[in-house]
């Protein structure tokens, strides 16, 4: 069926599920029957030891059933390797293993009692003291010529930046900071653990269900075959729910201690802590370009801060680098270590924070060259990436600049700064690029198509908002025939075929590829026979020349029922399992799918090719004239992502990409005491995030795009394309509107006020 | 209108409303929970439940009554997750105890009559007002309620009064137009 | 949150009753609470801020307590009105606009449907380290331990009447508005009815754990709001990092008396940056018989400032009270929108 007739007037396939609140979410299981509650205990202080943890007067408290710390499971949870070096943890620090405290917030107890309100009440009552070391909260200063203490690593080169940056004729010498951000879904950190049998079930929303069976099996010691992940709809993810989190392991073995379900509902303050979050990044940027606009040198150097224990980067020089032409190019990237815990992906991990000082720095550099700075985009743009040669897959930057500037209104702009005003505020447009790479990894997925023409399509792929299963059943009505309330999905189990991680935006890519090769198999089984048959209206026609649409075969020739088909078949149900291997998979990367390990590919990692969808951000800020507010009245975003599967849910992402892009630049920030290395506004009245009065008109267009080199559907990822880049059109915008360059976020009422009049 | 109609809260445990004595504030570990039988309707149902007096709506419809429709994003009044109609109006459940509800509550179960959608909810499936769907419940009760407080008129107003909703994915614009699709239909019936 | 005993109270009679009158009363965190809306006391017990031993469900008084009444002399809300009863109120949202837009302008739709008007004049400080009890070093919680906001971060705490023991902000909106207008609280306690000035009802910074001069045990039925010729052109400014649910940067309820351009009479309290609900009477009287000019206006704040101990982090609320003030003058006078 052709996709514009299984689309029309479609509908998310699981709305009617989330708006009568029949999605269940990880929280929302109990694990069978009367779980046990815990609660969490953690670290007050950021570095050191725990010298007195009294809990005999806690065990007498009413409905305490047991406590967990490094008395009982020291030893017990095998320290997990993080996804860099090859493992599933967020974290290399074993939960509850010994006395040492990595960093503030680090669990040191779970209080397991009868109800929810006793294991708080009684968590609360834990008397725990410390030896305290001063700790580092962020970037140490440096010595002499070294911005700040870290390990420091060369990233993509060419030429010789350093000599033409000091030889160029027009230059800039910059320098950004992003702040520290979590995640923040809606769904707080909850985990149900039962045993039965000897077997471990785990109800906790999930982005990697088979590397937290696989990463869980390991930590406990026990065969993976042993543990299943149920995540069949989260409550949002954006990155926080890719890696095991410091409690899952912790909460299984105290379900097996007291033979019991024991079910944890962490708080939002502790969601802080035991997980992943944005790292904070400081940034120097330096760029040349001729008096034409022509870039000659591109110098990113970036620093982000990790944990004491693993040396997570994001190191986004990686795209940086490779956005606009130039001969000559250099960068580093350093991690500094502090007593944190290790940050892990959120929403364009690397993108975010490097595009924001590199966009930022080339509308400095447009200032510079008193140039419009879409022009300096186009005079730099390119078909080739600039330190390899490789070439783009398809790049169409300039045609959403194009498209995007002409719905936005941008020749509306004069460009002298703040020109343009309107009663008491001042209006500014700015603009960015945004650029996310096209990752794929493996992907399984078993299809059954029944004899009545209905069809069910299993694979654990993770709907986490962003619609994995309306693009999982759109391909498979597409690849079948069948309307789309005839497909039927199963995702979120690891006792489904493998789907990677939901990250890197891959996981319609991947997903639907393998789904779609299923369906070819299947059609090309009933074809066989169709053609083959004794008799039938497609008997001797041309295998390929039949196609299968709306419950029909059909060919010039005439057409059959899909049910007289598979009737021929003289079975009640056809099944097919798919895999799909993409273009520069590693050796054993398809078996390794089966242990949870993605073996990611595409972006920028391929020898032969680059590959990345492209977008162009456009916002119009205004700043009151007095007291300094910032607000967003217009976000315009043209993005190129391949082909859209589910344009209803594609758009949805885009727009809620671009809410957090002005998020990134306005709102969000953790803020830490520096003196404890803590985080102080662990709450959501203190993390901001935009609330609908903060919202302005939004146009998410797409950009038309064919690529058939990218996979075999031509799919790019857009869950991460809509809010790269933003922050820096937010801060360029600002700029126009004031005069006042920002080069940190968030960008605040008092980064403005002295200089209003 | 009195409370009595739709709730009475017993006494399960200790003597309710005795007053601790004096000098007990140091030795409350050994006090026990209080335990409370309250009465209390949802979605049109009486409901009987033995609580401790701590507990809150939200986490007795969830684990008591089995409605794990209504949601916890905070637990502290800062996300609008847990919203669900009392008596007709949008409180937060997570700030609500179970023992103090006085009047009839409705959660994101009850809405749906006779398998047809409320209108709120069919406009938030034909305007895709929602991505993981997690703050979508308290969202359309909040929306409902918001139409009925006569706070919709205006897209202004409705994204003024529709504030106490977080949504982290986002879905706001498709929200706004939701409410504004549901609201003549509601009006007229 | 700990464990604590529940009871309704359905007559005055019996609130007090349950209050008891005990023998060393805890001011720092009473053994028992009266519960209105639970906006904040839920809040704060989850959190172990407050534990009470014992809970009044006071709700059962609404009928009482529950009132809006409009005289000649003024405005009379009872405690237990609702924060959305009395911003959605026709006759406030007339005659005292800036009550109804500090209301308006508070918290969110289902807070405001929960929120007593009571309630709302005892909210406690956001500052974090009063908030979670793991820190050390919060006077206001464990008087002598130290204020860590001192050197901490520190943004959103107050620039004017704070001490070196606290420079917590006074979060709420409301009290604002009252403040400016003079209004008076009624309150029942054992020892009988009395009328408080609502200012004189908040102390200083000196002893940050003692936030105000209610006697223990006492409950406050009702406001009073006297009429005057500046209620009905009054505003309230509300300034945040986001457009709505948030507590204020800063914040200004201002209501004016002018006649042919002049100001006969200004009233004007601030919020956001102060210990408590601010009273600005040295801007009110730099502009008592002036022309209501940007210039007078500038002059006004600067007065109200004059006495500002910015810290670290919090040093733009000096500059940003001020504007905040100009623009809510400028607004009620009808010389900005
Ligand atoms: C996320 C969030 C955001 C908020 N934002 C704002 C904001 O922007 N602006 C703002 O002003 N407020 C804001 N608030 C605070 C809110 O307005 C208050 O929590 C609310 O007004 C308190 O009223 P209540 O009836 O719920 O009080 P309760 O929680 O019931 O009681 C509060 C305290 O007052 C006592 N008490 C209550 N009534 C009486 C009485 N009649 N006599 C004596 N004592 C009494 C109680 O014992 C308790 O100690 C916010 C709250 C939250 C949770
Ligand atoms: S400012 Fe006040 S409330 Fe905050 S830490 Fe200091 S003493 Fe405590
Ligand atoms: S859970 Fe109640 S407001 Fe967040
Ligand atoms: S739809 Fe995910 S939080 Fe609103």
């Amino acid at each position: 069926m052709k996709g514009s007739e299984v689309r029309r007037g479609y509908r998310r396939v699981d709305a009617v599920l989330k708006v009568t609140g029949r999605a269940r979410y990880g929280s929302d299981f109990d694990g069978g029957t009367s779980p046990a509650h815990a609660c969490l205990v953690t670290s007050r202080i950021a570095r050191g030891r725990i010298s007195r943890f009294e809990e005999t007067p806690v065990r007498a408290l009413p409905g305490v059933l047991e406590i967990l710390s490094f008395k009982n499971l020291g030893g017990r949870i095998k320290p997990g390797q993080t996804f860099p070096t090859g493992g599933y943890m967020g974290s290399s620090v074993a939960p509850l293993d010994s006395t040492t405290i990595w960093y503030a917030g680090q669990i040191i107890a779970v209080v397991i009692a009868n109800t929810f309100e006793e294991a708080r009440a009684a968590a609360r009552q834990l008397k725990v003291e410390y030896i305290e070391e001063p700790p580092t909260a962020s970037f140490a200063v440096g010595h002499e010529g070294v911005d700040f203490e870290g390990q420091t690593e060369k990233g993509p080169a060419v030429g010789d930046a350093i000599g033409a940056h000091t030889a160029a004729p027009v230059k800039i010498d910059a320098r950004y900071a992003t702040p520290t951000q979590h995640h923040n879904s809606m769904e707080l950190f909850t985990t149900t653990c039962a045993w039965k049998d000897g077997k471990l079930t785990v109800w906790e929303s999930s982005q990697n269900v088979y590397g937290y069976q696989y990463g869980l099996a390991d930590q406990l010691g026990i065969p993976p075959a042993d543990v299943r992940i149920v995540s069949p709809y989260l409550g949002g993810a954006f990155g926080g729910r890719s890696f095991l989190s410091q409690t899952t392991a912790v909460i299984a073995l105290g379900a097996k201690m007291i033979g019991r379900p024991v079910r944890l509902e962490a708080s939002r303050a502790d969601g802080f802590t035991i997980a992943t979050y944005r790292a904070e990044t400081r940034h120097r940027v330096r760029l040349a370009a001729s008096r034409e606009g022509r870039l000659q040198a591109l110098i990113h150097e970036g620093w982000e801060v990790s944990s004491r224990r693993d040396t997570y980067k994001v190191a986004g020089v990686d795209v940086s680098t490779r956005l606009y032409a130039c001969p000559n190019v250099a960068s580093s990237v350093t991690v500094c270590a502090a007593d944190r815990a290790t940050p892990g992906f959120m929403r364009a991990p690397a993108e975010v924070p490097y595009l924001f000082a590199l966009e930022s720095a080339m509308d400095e550099l447009a200032v510079a060259l008193d140039m419009d700075p879409i022009e300096l985009r186009r005079i730099n743009d390119t078909q080739v990436e600039p330190i390899e040669g490789r070439p783009y897959t398809s790049r169409a930057l300039m045609q959403c600049f194009d498209v995007g500037a002409e719905r936005f209104g941008w020749n509306r702009r004069n460009p002298t700064p703040g020109s343009m005003r309107e009663q008491d505020w001042r209006i500014g447009f700015g603009c960015a690029s945004s650029l996310y790479p096209t990752f794929m990894a493996p992907a399984a997925a078993r299809i059954t198509l029944w004899a009545d023409g209905a069809a069910q399509v299993q694979t654990a792929a993770h709907e986490m908002g962003q619609g994995v299963r309306t693009v999982v059943a759109i391909t498979a009505a597409e690849g079948l025939g069948i309307p789309l309330d005839q497909v039927r999905v199963e995702v979120g189990d690891s006792s489904l075929p493998p789907g990677p991680v939901a990250g890197g935006s891959n996981s319609t890519a991947s997903v639907c590829n393998a789904v779609a090769k299923g369906c070819q198999d299947i059609r090309e089984r009933i074809i066989a026979a169709a053609v083959a048959a004794a008799e039938g209206p497609l008997k001797g026609m041309i295998a390929r020349e039949i196609r299968f649409i709306a419950g029909y075969l059909v060919c010039a020739a005439g057409r059959e029922p899909l049910r007289t088909a598979i009737a021929r078949l003289g079975r009640g149900a056809l099944e097919s399992y798919a895999e799909n291997s993409p273009h520069g998979t590693p050796a054993g990367g398809v078996a390794g799918m089966y242990k949870g390990q993605p073996a990611f590919t595409g972006g920028t990692f391929l020898k032969d090719r680059i590959q990345c969808a492209f977008g162009a951000q456009f916002v119009e800020v205004r700043v009151h004239e007095r007291t300094g507010e910032i607000r967003v009245p217009r976000l315009v975003g043209a993005f190129a992502a391949g082909r859209i599967v589910s344009p209803l849910t594609a758009r949805s992402q885009l727009m809620g990409g671009q809410i957090w892009g002005m998020s990134a630049a306005l709102h969000e920030a953790t803020q830490m005491d520096a003196h404890h290395a803590r985080y102080v506004n662990t709450d959501l009245a203190g993390y901001l995030v935009p609330v609908a009065a903060d919202i302005g008109q939004i146009e998410s267009i797409f950009v038309p795009e064919e690529d058939s080199l990218v996979n075999d559907l031509g799919i790019k990822g857009v869950g991460e394309l809509g809010n790269v880049g933003l922050n820096a059109a937010i801060a360029n915008a600002v700029f126009h509107a004031t005069g006042l360059r920002i080069r940190e976020l968030p960008i605040r009422i008092e980064h403005l006020l002295e200089r209003l009049s | 209108m009195q409370r009595r109609d739709f709730l009475k809260v017993t006494l399960a445990g200790p003597a309710l409303g005795r007053l601790p004595p004096e000098g007990e504030a140091h030795s409350r570990q050994e006090e026990a929970p209080t335990r409370l039988v309250v009465d209390l309707t949802v979605n049109g149902l009486a409901q009987r439940v033995e609580v401790d007096a701590r507990a809150t709506l939200l986490d007795t419809l969830r684990h008591r009554l089995g409605l794990t429709g209504t949601k916890k994003g905070c637990d502290h009044g800062q996300c609008g997750a847990c919203t669900v109609l009392i008596g007709g109006r949008r409180v937060l459940s997570c700030l609500t105890l179970v023992a103090a509800v006085r009047k009839p509550a409705t959660t994101i179960e009850g809405l749906e009559k006779e398998g047809v959608l409320h209108p709120v909810q069919q406009a938030f499936i034909d305007q895709d007002a929602l991505q993981c769907g997690y703050c979508t419940p308290g969202q359309i009760l909040s929306a409902i309620a918001c139409i009925e407080e006569g706070h919709a008129e205006t897209r202004a107003a409705i994204q003024e009064y529709m504030s106490g909703n977080l949504c982290r994915c986002a879905a706001y614009p498709h929200i706004f137009a939701a409410i504004e699709q549901a609201r003549p239909l509601m009006l007229k019936g | 949150m700990r464990a604590f005993a529940y009871i309704r109270a359905d007559s005055t009679d019996s609130a007090l009753r349950g209050m008891g009158s005990p023998t060393q009363p805890d001011r720092l965190n009473p053994q028992v609470q009266y519960l209105a809306g639970g906006t904040l006391l839920l809040d704060l017990m989850k959190l172990e801020v407050l534990s009470p031993h014992q809970v009044i469900d006071i709700n059962g008084l609404e009928s009482e307590y529950g009132r809006i009444e409009l005289t000649e002399g003024g405005l009379h809300l009872g405690a237990l009105v609702r924060m959305s009863q009395a911003a959605d109120d026709a006759r406030v949202r007339r005659d005292y606009p800036v009550i109804a837009q500090s209301l308006a302008q508070a918290a969110s739709a289902q807070i405001r449907n929960m929120a007593s008007l009571g309630g709302n004049l005892l909210q406690r400080t956001r500052c974090t380290y009063f908030r979670d009890t793991s820190w050390q070093g919060c006077n206001k919680r464990q008087p002598g331990s130290g204020c860590a906001a001192l050197n901490g971060p520190n943004r959103q705490h107050a620039v004017l009447g704070v001490s070196d023991q606290c420079i917590s902000t006074y979060p709420g909106d409301f009290a604002q508005s009252l403040v400016a207008l003079g209004a008076t609280v009624e309150t029942v306690g054992p020892t009988g009815r009395r009328s408080v000035d609502l200012e004189a009802l908040y102390r200083d910074a000196q002893q940050p754990e003692l936030e105000t001069n209610l006697l223990p045990g006492e409950l406050i039925t009702g406001i009073r709001v006297p009429a005057g010729p500046w209620t009905r052109n009054s505003a309230y400014l509300k300034i945040r990092d986001r457009v709505s649910y948030e507590f204020a940067l800063a914040s200004a309820a201002v209501a004016l008396d002018l006649s042919e351009g002049r100001v006969r009479e200004a009233r004007i309290a601030l919020g956001g940056v102060s210990y408590r609900p601010w009273r600005a009477r040295e801007a009110e009287s730099v502009l008592k018989g002036q022309p209501l000019t940007q210039a007078n206006a500038t002059a006004a704040a600067r007065a109200a400032f004059a006495t500002a101990r910015p810290r670290a982090q919090n040093a733009f609320k000096v500059e940003l009270g001020q504007r905040t003030l100009v623009r809510a003058l400028l607004q009620v006078a009808g010389q900005t929108s």
